[in-house]
């Protein structure tokens, strides 16, 4: 007998699917969305169809949330999205509506809105302008838009904190991301507090663009590619040329940048991957490095509930959040069950969306209900919209946490920090 | 990171271990990558159904004859009905109720229709004490129009050789009709998230209520009950007939609510769950695993003073057969396969198959064998190991849920 074996490899692991249909047990959409045919049908036993000819193609694709739970829950590592995602790239031939360019364009619109920020607000939550967004733009009429901040957050890292950046010996770039700059400059400013009480200087990259999300959920490949090569190119400069690795505070633009980068946009991320990281994990191992030392409040109380976003399940680093959280002495912890909270970026913002959307989230929002923590806390933007706006109870990313939680002064002392 | 026990596998087997360690306050950390076999199981567990082909009735008796190959006589014959009770009680710890006794075997209902011994059943499921009766003379055998995952022909016929009058009326529902739009999903798990609407049960208690009437007993599958078992208490309350479950095709939902009590119950001890993530690298010094990676985690390696292998058989990737041998990917331990390919397996797909006894090899602490000899801080539990065969032996549950208690238990003294 000879003994020969051939590695058969496959786009996205197509072929190593056994059908055993467990991917869509965990299919947040085709939970409550008949219509929608959920991952396996959508991924791997679709793709056979439409390799054999296109015209399988099927525009009820165009409802995976991409969230990737899928993925995460599938026994033979397929990745499952990234087939949903390659399919409705390569198939998909509508343009997309003046609605969708809006709400994908975080950073044209964002830089807009913060101008006229109170204006914007104002007529944002005005009973006539939602229902004109519902009837022409299609963006559901109970939806809460995110406020806009008057005060973009490089406006105040460069009037506020930029000088004294130099004068740390360690030194980091933060990709702030669309959510940070436009809508919450708050935990922009919580990041710079936490790793300058580190030792840790701050700086922003030569260019930032928004990562591309939704650009991609949207259908927009070539402008989310464009703003993809700008980035790199950026943290390239930042990691070789300044010595200074990346982090964020967004689980979704990490895991774009990070993974949908190369996986689907063809966007080369090489070295800068290993160097781009979420702020969570990038302290985390700073302490158990014993590079770094915390020191926090005694009188710091807080009953927090974990919500693992979807891409930072798929990152798989809920871990470094969950565990610098619970080295807080006073903080008592929470791990929610993995659900998907129903908003995925700026699908839970369309119209047509809605019902599938606060559907989804059903289950986390009754778990939170009855957990009754402070604060839920979670890495990820949209999440924190949608958490808000369906419990009423506040939502806190990690890093604000820590921020609250430390002894700021204490903790620059440990850290050798004048 | 450091745990006092790190478990790889977060199936029935790794999650047993985990929470048993955790209930005693050890820090522990499940790595998981991707779901697991829990998702085809029917509802029962079973400690040991056959042995040469003949029903086993009274397990504990039977184990005690085994050879000393088999997990179970590593356990120790004397330590079984102990730990079987151990085991049905932390399932009961995390809400799952079940029915059944170690020394007697009972009989489920596969779905496939033919009966077989269970040790343990999912409240609410069909049983019967005898293999080849059941409790009732009259049974309405429900179907729900679409679901793909029920072979009613056969269950009807399995019934009727039972000695029941079957009638299998088939319900129609406009939630479900629904839910028929992606007709090839018209699954178990897909149904069961239809009926977690109280409404939608309400309106399929009237849908049986109207279709059977005199009878003793309504049957119907396990569609309910995704979460936890409300909504199949729900159903009981609103059907005027006794009513009882029967085990579906795979995915399960009886399974998919296993494990998520079992996950939900393994968190709130303060067990450390790595969801979707894999081991890829464990990094042995002599005798000892020093550390482990994993591929989500890259470069922060994980540390522990034990480690449990529970990454299952073939299906699961615990055991990996390619052109050239069968063999443990994650340490290269020492299998008891058979050098021959030949003698992997044999003419007949159905028939007792060789390789499903294959696994790796232990000394009678469960701690694997590396070129001969034990890996002292390392512990192997589940399908992994060698010397049993679930298929033909029906020892499947019970060598998962028995072995992670014994390893738990020695870690915990
Ligand atoms: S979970 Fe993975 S292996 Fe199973 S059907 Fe889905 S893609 Fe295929
Ligand atoms: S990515 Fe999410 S929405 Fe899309 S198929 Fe997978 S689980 Fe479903």
């Amino acid at each position: 007998m000879t003994k020969t074996q051939l590695a058969s490899i496959s786009d996205h692991n197509f072929e190593q699917c056994l059908k055993c249909s467990i991917c869509t047990v965990y299919c947040p959409v085709a939970a409550v969305n008949p219509a929608y045919p959920g991952p396996k049908q959508a991924g791997p036993d679709g793709e056979r169809y439409r390799l054999k000819d296109p015209k399988f193609y099927d525009e009820a694709l165009k409802m995976c949330l991409n969230c990737k739970r899928c993925e995460v829950a599938c026994p033979s590592d397929v990745r499952i999205a990234d087939l949903i995602q390659q399919a409705r790239m390569k198939h998909h031939s509508h343009r997309p509506k003046l609605r969708d360019m809006m709400l994908a364009s975080t950073d044209l619109v964002g830089s807009l809105a913060t101008v006229v920020a109170p204006v914007t607000n104002f007529s944002l939550g005005l009973k006539p302008v939602k229902a004109v967004m519902d009837t022409v733009m299609a963006i559901d009429k109970h939806r809460t838009f995110p406020a806009y901040a008057s005060q973009k957050f490089e406006t105040w890292f460069r009037k506020n904190a930029e000088k004294r950046q130099n004068e740390f010996a360690h030194h980091v770039s933060y990709f702030h991301g669309c959510y940070v700059n436009y809508n919450f400059p708050q935990l922009g400013q919580d990041l710079v507090t936490v790793m300058n009480a580190l030792g840790y200087g701050v700086h922003l990259l030569e260019k930032e663009k928004c990562c591309g999300v939704a650009l991609i959920a949207n259908g927009m490949y070539n402008q989310a590619r464009k703003q993809g090569e700008t980035n790199m190119a950026s943290m390239r400069k930042s990691i070789n040329q300044q010595s200074r690795p990346v982090i964020t505070t967004s689980s979704t633009c990490t895991f774009t940048m990070r993974d949908e980068y190369p996986e689907l946009l063809g966007v080369n991320n090489d070295g800068v991957r290993n160097h781009l990281s979420l702020a969570t994990r990038f302290i985390f191992n700073l302490v158990d490095e014993g590079k770094v030392k915390l020191a926090f409040r005694h009188d710091f109380k807080m009953r927090v509930a974990y919500h693992t976003a979807c891409h930072m399940q798929r990152m798989g680093w809920a871990i470094f959040s969950t565990e610098l959280l619970r080295m807080i002495p006073g903080l008592e912890l929470i791990e929610l069950d993995q659900n998907c909270c129903g908003i995925s970026g700026t699908y839970g913002f369309k119209k047509e969306n809605y019902e599938t959307s606060q559907a989804i989230g059903a289950k986390l929002f009754s778990d939170i209900d009855a957990a009754k923590p402070d604060f839920v806390s979670t890495d990820c933007e949209t999440c924190k919209w949608q958490i808000e706006m369906s419990t009423g109870v506040k939502v806190l990313n990690p890093i604000s946490i820590l921020a609250q939680a430390l002894d700021i002064e204490k903790t620059r002392q440990l850290n050798g920090v004048n | 990171m450091k745990f006092d026990t790190i478990i790889m596998g977060g199936g029935l087997s790794g999650l047993t271990c985990g929470i048993a360690l955790a209930k005693k306050g050890r820090r522990v950390a499940i790595v998981a990558g991707g779901q697991n076999t829990l998702h085809f199981y029917s509802g029962s567990m079973e400690l040991l159904g056959s042995v040469d082909d003949q029903d086993v009735t009274h397990p504990i008796e039977a184990i005690a004859a085994l050879n000393e190959n088999h997990p179970y006589s590593k356990i120790g014959a004397q330590h079984i009905a102990s730990l079987a009770q151990q085991a049905q009680a932390l399932l009961a710890d995390a809400g799952i109720k079940t029915t059944g006794d170690a020394s007697c075997n009972h009989y489920r209902i596969t779905p496939m229709g033919v009966t077989k011994p269970a040790w343990l059943t999912l409240d609410g499921l069909a049983t019967t004490s005898h293999p080849d009766a059941l409790p009732w003379k009259k049974v309405c055998l429900v179907n729900l129009e679409g679901f793909i995952d029920y072979p009613i022909d056969f269950v009807a016929h399995g019934l009727r050789n039972l000695g029941a009058q079957v009638e299998t009326p088939t319900v129609s529902l406009e939630c479900l009709k629904q839910a028929r739009r992606s007709a090839t999903e018209m699954r178990a798990t897909n149904l069961a998230k239809v009926f977690t609407n109280t409404s939608n049960v309400a309106r399929l208690a009237d849908a049986i209520n109207t279709a059977c009437n005199d009878t003793e007993a309504v049957l119907i599958p396990a569609v309910l009950g995704y979460d936890n078992d409300d909504a199949c208490n729900l159903l009981k309350a609103q059907v005027k007939a006794p009513l009882y479950f029967l085990a579906t095709l795979p995915p399960a939902v009886t399974g998919v609510r296993i494990n998520a009590a079992l996950k939900h119950y393994f968190q709130m001890l303060g067990g450390r769950f790595l969801m979707g993530d894999s081991v890829e690298n464990v990094v042995i010094d002599g005798d000892k695993v020093t550390h482990i990676n994993t591929t989500k985690l890259q470069a922060m390696s994980l540390q522990a003073e034990q480690y449990v292998l529970a990454t299952g058989s073939f299906m699961s990737r615990g055991l990996v057969a390619d052109f050239e041998r069968i063999y443990e990917p994650l340490m290269n331990l020492d299998t008891d396969a058979p050098q021959d390919r030949e003698q992997w397996s044999k003419y007949g797909m159905m028939g007792d198959q060789p390789y499903m006894s294959c696994g790796v090899v232990t000394d009678k602490d469960f701690h694997p064998l590396k070129d001969g000899s034990p890996l002292a801080n390392v512990y192997a539990i589940g399908q992994v190991l060698g010397g049993h065969n679930p298929i033909t032996m029906g020892d499947g549950t019970g060598v998962s849920m028995l072995t992670a208690l014994a390893v738990a238990n020695a870690i915990n003294s």
